[in-house]
């Protein structure tokens, strides 16, 4: 009810460069200017066309369907070339690119994939709470970190694939992407403690399952379980 | 078993929030330094930075993926649509 509308995270075709544009500087007004359509074309070409293998892979983790994956990106590229000429040469193009991926995730196929919000006030709040949580739930034995470092793709992707949306997009914008997170921030639109918030519970959730998956699958010698959660 | 609690109630809460820090690279140098120092001396927060390291780097390497053969001519097909309609107004 309350998560169907979201409008300060409505973004169409012009918008996602305005946004960007308050939060940097001015470089290149004059080259921008006197730029024909064919070299801006060529520039976009250069520039931002070598992102497609990581803008098809966030879009993957998002949309968890290679057709939708592949209509996400191109839908992305395009708007993003619309907007082009907004774009600040200098500034940081890929974090650009990947709010316009974000937004257009967010706007056409969220949608039509039902999956539900997570609550922002709980965000927070358990950001504080998980400091205290402190030394409990820690303690994979040694063979079992082995275990998680082998661990083949397809069952961390799988992994990933289960965590709740706004937690999984803050993983893989910071753990794939290596995005600062006042990036992250800008990118989902969030604030930055909210970011960290997901990050930590995207993370924990994670680390569960993976560490549950090594000691559930014999991955390990036995003996080396260790309860501790509660 | 032993060892997982000897240090919760002090210095440790901090150093925990600090470990993330520290692994996503948002700690200046000096900080760095701190944290290592503790990481050093502290058994229970190494291994809670073993684990986090760990479970982030088996997630960058997992998560890397080449775009299907042909959505590069296509996207750039599209870019050259989008073009056309500016241009045509």
């Amino acid at each position: 009810m309350l998560a169907t509308r979201r409008p300060s995270i409505a973004l169409d075709d012009n918008d996602a460069a305005v946004v960007w544009e308050a939060m940097t500087e001015s470089l290149s007004e004059d080259l921008l200017a006197t730029e024909t359509a064919a070299e801006r074309s060529a520039r976009f070409e250069r520039d931002a066309l070598p992102f497609l293998d990581q803008l098809y892979g966030a879009a993957m983790r998002m949309t968890r369907n290679p057709a939708d994956a592949e209509d996400l990106v191109q839908e992305t590229f395009a708007k993003a070339f619309s907007a082009f000429h907004q774009f600040k040469p200098g500034t940081n193009l890929k974090a650009w690119l990947y709010r316009i991926l974000t937004n257009t995730y967010i706007n056409s196929y969220r949608k039509k994939q039902r999956e539900p919000l997570q609550s922002m006030a709980e965000d927070v709040e358990d950001w504080q709470l998980a400091r205290a949580e402190s030394h409990s739930s820690a303690g994979l034995k040694s063979a079992e970190m082995e275990a998680l470092e082998h661990l083949p793709d397809s069952e961390v992707k799988d992994a990933l694939q289960r965590l709740p949306e706004e937690f999984r997009l803050a993983v893989y914008l910071a753990d794939v992407e290596g995005f600062p997170y006042k990036e992250i921030a800008e990118i989902m639109n969030s604030p930055i403690g909210t970011v960290m918030s997901r990050l930590h519970r995207g993370r924990r959730q994670l680390r569960d399952m993976l560490s549950d998956h090594v000691r559930a699958n014999d991955l390990l010698p036995s003996g080396a379980t260790d309860g501790g959660r509660s | 078993m032993s060892g997982h609690d000897h240090l919760d109630q002090d210095g440790c809460f901090d150093y925990l929030e600090r470990i993330v820090f520290l692994l996503d690279n948002e700690l200046d140098e000096s900080d760095c330094s701190e944290v290592r120092i503790h990481l050093e001396e502290c058994g229970p927060c190494l291994e809670k930075y073993d684990l986090q390291r760990t479970v982030k780097q088996i997630v960058a390497r997992s998560c890397s993926e080449a775009a299907p053969d042909g959505l590069l001519e296509r996207v750039r097909i599209q870019i050259r649509e989008v073009q056309f309609r500016i241009s045509e107004g």
